[in-house]
């Protein structure tokens, strides 16, 4: 099937608003992606060292009281975004496997990069009390003082790693 | 007020579970068709020559902005129903910032490395497991780091919203980010025109359709415009901090428990501190001057105060996110009901279980002899008579 080109950023901007701000009228809060990760860990910890699990700051209030942390909205809405994003790659042709990567850098150390990227993002929505969906877009629209901050941090940040990184990309 | 919807109490867990695979559903189709299935076209945000990221992210903020405050100003939406993200400044400084290093090292957020993911890509996929990783380290450091926990819960402000800040009507200021969005895009597009020379663009990045922004700022500054005029114009202030009553009995059985979500602060005046207190209570005014003291509460704890007995005013200064109580009835109900024996007359056994386990707590505060029946357990060991130091909780 022939790729078809992505949408006009404006447009898909004007999508993913509306999604948004029918996730503010529908569901009473905004979209968000880091959950999903701290919920798991939250779950696996709690299977494979329950005391541990329910004395950690970051993991103790998910497992608190027998409670099973997945059964929360942003997971299962995190489920939907993998759905949401397979089924637009597979109608767009563009549903295939492949490593993303500039010409000047192997798949090896892409892929290293990815995981390592990863990584630093756990951490930091750890820091941060939520990601770029959680904070920059949800609580950017609401105008969240501190989402605000958080969105020009973030920025501040890509690109001041950015040229350190430059192979793997240009 | 219609909307936050699943406040009206239409439909019960389940269905909302429902709302939430439908919106996910659409918020990943977005990102993958607006092109955030591909490290590539994100990471070249950063190196001037596609700014599809902050295109889409600043549309996708000025459309739900809004709409979320046209909503409100028509009196359709309650703002205090929606769930905003609270600000801990210093958290939200570094972790942003630490977003942004990992974002350009993956080329990928936690959100669209899912959508990465599922259209088939190797790198999004480590991605994902990159942030497992990493969520599981953070919670490492949360027992390793000493001073983690208190560091990304400081500089808490509560519910705190640039408008208020600022003291004008949400509508306008969005109308505000709404023209300066405009600017900034004709700004990123002379960047993509002017570092566009020496780069070939992403595959598939559409060409043209610049005018789409004057249609869409357009509409948005209108519907801005007509809820700024049309809309009350009313500052949302955020709930001034209420207490509500605390049973002296249900302290005592809480100090011998050693509740370490538990402030006791002792606001009476010094007269009235001298007469007597409750141990581990914490000398404090009702007033912001306490605020420092109050920083060593984790979020959600409960703060008693001593004082008249009647409900304390607050000051609106006082963190938000603490449960406040007072004791009822103050000191002299301490003392009437917690440190003075009760007689065992009979009554049910319920009464009397309650009596004995009185006359216990009134032994194991004021240091005599109850009578006790044999087969009664003793009381657990005092708590070093104060508020034992606890870890933070809280965390993500």
């Amino acid at each position: 099937m022939h790729e078809k080109n992505y949408w006009n950023p404006y447009l898909a901007g004007l999508l993913l608003g509306l999604t948004l701000l029918a996730t503010f009228l529908v569901a009473g809060q905004g979209l968000g992606a880091s959950a999903f990760p701290k919920r798991v860990v939250a779950l696996a910890a709690h299977e494979a060292a329950p005391a541990w699990a329910e004395s950690n700051p970051a993991t103790a209030k998910y497992v608190a009281d027998g409670a099973n942390p997945m059964k929360n909205w942003l997971v299962i809405e995190v489920v939907g975004v993998l759905l949401g994003g397979f089924l637009a790659a597979l109608t767009a042709g563009r549903l295939k496997r492949g490593v993303e990567r500039g010409p000047r850098i192997s798949v090896r150390s892409r892929l290293w990069l990815a995981f390592a990227g990863g990584a630093i993002m756990g951490v930091a929505a750890g820091i941060a009390k939520g990601c770029t969906s959680g904070q920059a877009l949800s609580g950017g629209a609401a105008l969240a003082t501190g989402s605000w901050v958080f969105m020009m941090m973030f920025f501040g940040g890509a690109y001041a790693t950015a040229w350190f990184v430059r192979r793997q990309w240009i | 007020m219609i909307c936050p919807v699943n406040a009206q109490g239409f439909y019960g867990d389940q269905w909302s579970l429902v709302t939430a695979i439908v919106l996910g559903f659409f918020f990943g189709f977005s990102l993958e068709r607006a092109g955030f299935g591909n490290a590539r076209k994100l990471a070249a945000q950063f190196y001037g020559y596609d700014m599809t990221v902050f295109k889409v992210m600043f549309t996708a903020v000025l459309v739900a902005m809004v709409g979320l405050y046209a909503f409100v100003s028509f009196g359709l939406m309650d703002l205090e129903m929606l769930w905003i993200n609270p600000t801990f400044m210093w958290g939200q400084l570094v972790g942003g910032f630490l977003i942004g290093v990992g974002f350009a090292v993956s080329g990928l957020c936690p959100g669209t490395s899912v959508v990465s993911a599922a259209s088939g890509r190797i790198d999004g996929l480590m991605t994902v497991l990159g942030a497992f990783f990493g969520t599981f380290l953070f919670s490492m450091m949360m027992d390793w780091v000493p001073g983690l926990g208190a560091f990304i819960n400081s500089g808490f402000q509560g519910r705190s919203l640039l408008h208020e800040l600022i003291g004008i009507p949400a509508p306008w200021l969005a109308l505000g980010v709404v023209l300066m969005a405009l600017g900034a895009f004709i700004g990123a597009e002379a960047l993509e025109k002017k570092f566009g020379k020496n780069f070939e663009p992403v595959p598939l990045t559409p060409t043209g359709g610049e005018k789409v922004k004057f249609y869409l700022v357009g509409a948005l500054a209108l519907v801005a415009l007509v809820s700024g005029l049309a809309g009350q114009p009313e500052l949302v202030l955020p709930p001034a901090p209420q207490a509500a009553p605390y049973e002296p009995l249900e302290l005592a059985e809480a100090m011998i428990r050693g509740d370490a979500d538990l402030m006791v602060l002792d606001v009476r005046a010094e007269t009235d501190r001298e007469t007597g207190g409750i141990p581990g209570a914490r000398p404090a005014k009702l007033d912001p001057t306490t605020e420092g003291l109050l920083g060593f509460a984790a979020p959600g704890s409960t703060v008693l105060l001593l004082g008249d007995g009647n409900a304390p005013a607050l000051p609106d200064s006082w963190r938000g996110d603490l449960d406040y109580r007072y004791l009822r009835g103050g000191f002299i109900a301490w003392q009437g009901e917690v440190l003075t024996p009760r007689e065992m007359n009979g009554g049910s056994l319920a009464e009397r279980e309650a009596t004995r386990r009185q006359n216990q707590i009134a032994a194991y505060f004021s240091g005599t002899e109850a009578k006790v029946e044999s087969s009664a357990p003793p009381p657990p060991a005092p708590t070093g008579g104060g508020r034992k130091k606890k870890k933070a909780a809280g965390g993500c």
